[in-house]
């Protein structure tokens, strides 16, 4: 063969490597998104154990109040924001308590109010550093008395999401129901008037317009609307 | 030639390449999920940014990329974690890596050969920390609240997110530098003697 035939014998070959490591990608491309599930399905137990392992009881590190980024905390909601009556605004505590409640806004502004400026982050992959005021939810649980099966919670929102939460996240010092953000009342579109806080999980895991909290002894089918749609349940930071 | 000692002549022990190959095969995988994850909210522009062709990609969508690369995270963080221990119990460390004989060779040798063994030692030494840096970002964004110590070494978030990212197109451009380099020593021979699944190949 003459070098040109040797030069060209090696560009046809290449050529068809080419169109063989497309395909190939292209193969793995598609069998990545068949697989997902089955591979969640081994990773996410795996995961939400490493998670609950490393979770601690104590207060996470918080930021000054200089460093919060109101311009980096983007809006995600599920159907936009519900329209809520807040003259008839009620949030309850129900399940397994010993002492079921119904709490108005006035209620709620009378017990201790804690402060925070913690990060938020999103599943999505950005983070923002927010300043949270309202009430811990372990007050609200030591009010409302769960009984000694009580495991997890729900958490169900004037727009219809919910979300599931384990009990030790639940009352962790630092998981609050917010009223106030950045040093000013709740907007709207974060959540008003009540909204889950906590820096110890993904975004998804931090309803908005919360309207009632369920105790329960055992998770239900229906784990959280991301959840249910494939995201990881524990969602711990 | 030495089989029975699990080396061949020119050849490497069937568990350095079972890590090279497991190291391969997670760390593209992760790569993919990775950027799967990135097109959420791209970490150049956020959601106007840049996104990545789906092709490259692994998982589909958010969750099925989440999936993935948690599942991969420990598959690539326990190999390497495991090629550690191998490397120090063994006592690959003292000679499997870049040491001031290479830098000498590359002031004083006139070896071609020489000189771009030495080379090639200095870059794929090189890949270690690289590689660590990906476990200790990832690791920082995974979990930024109980491992909070770590991810304050990074900066703010953006600055974590960019250098967790920035381990990608360092990993590619070693690989090109490396593969590269590795076929072109000794006919290929150490590119054969790590990437030959089974000994008897060689």
């Amino acid at each position: 063969m003459s070098d040109k035939e040797i030069l060209a014998d090696s560009s046809r070959i290449s050529r068809r490597q080419l169109f063989q490591w497309a395909g190939a990608g292209l193969l793995v491309n598609v069998a990545g998104t068949l697989l997902y599930d089955p591979i969640g399905r081994i990773s996410m137990p795996i995961n939400e154990a490493f998670e609950a392992l490393l979770l601690s009881s104590q207060p996470t590190p918080e930021f000054p109040i200089t460093a919060i980024e109101p311009e980096r905390l983007i809006v995600n909601s599920f159907r936009g924001i519900p329209s809520i009556d807040l003259a008839n605004f009620q949030l309850t505590i129900s399940g397994e308590v010993d002492r079921p409640l119904a709490l108005k806004m006035a209620d709620i502004q009378q017990l201790p109010f804690t402060s925070m400026v913690i990060r938020q982050v999103c599943v999505e992959g950005w983070a923002a550093i927010v300043q949270w005021g309202g009430i811990r939810l372990r007050d609200l649980l030591t009010l409302a008395q769960p009984r000694s099966g009580a495991k997890y919670v729900y958490f169900k929102s004037a727009d219809g999401y919910y979300e599931s939460w384990d009990l030790a996240s639940v009352v962790h010092p630092q998981t609050l129901l917010a009223y106030q953000m950045n040093g000013k009342d709740l907007p709207a579109e974060n959540g008003a008037p009540l909204r889950l806080a906590a820096p110890i999980k993904l975004g998804y895991k931090q309803s908005k317009w919360v309207t009632e909290v369920v105790v329960t002894s055992q998770l239900l089918p229906k784990r959280g609307y991301w959840e249910d749609l494939g995201y990881e349940w524990f969602g711990g930071l | 030639m030495g089989a029975t000692t699990g080396k061949l002549t020119g050849g490497q022990p069937t568990i350095a390449r079972l890590f090279h190959w497991v190291n391969i095969i997670s760390l593209f995988g992760t790569i993919a999920s990775g950027l799967q994850i990135y097109n959420a909210n791209p970490v150049f522009g956020g959601r106007e940014g840049i996104h990545i062709p789906w092709l490259i990609t692994l998982g589909g969508w958010l969750a099925g990329g989440r999936n993935w690369h948690f599942a991969l995270m420990w598959v690539y963080g326990l190999n390497l974690l495991g090629y550690g221990i191998y490397v120090f119990w063994t006592k690959r460390w003292r000679d499997r890596f870049v040491s001031d004989k290479d830098i000498k060779a590359l002031q004083a040798s006139s070896n071609p050969k020489r000189r771009q063994y030495a080379w090639h030692r200095i870059v794929y030494t090189s890949i270690i920390p690289i590689l660590i840096l990906a476990i200790a970002t990832g690791l920082s964004m995974y979990q930024p609240v109980q491992f909070y110590w770590l991810a304050s070494l990074f900066g703010d978030w953006q600055s974590l997110r960019t250098i967790h990212f920035m381990t990608v197109p360092l990993v590619l451009l070693y690989t090109l530098i490396h593969s590269t380099l590795a076929l072109g020593i000794g006919d290929g021979k150490i590119a054969t003697a790590f990437l030959k699944l089974k000994s008897s190949d060689l």
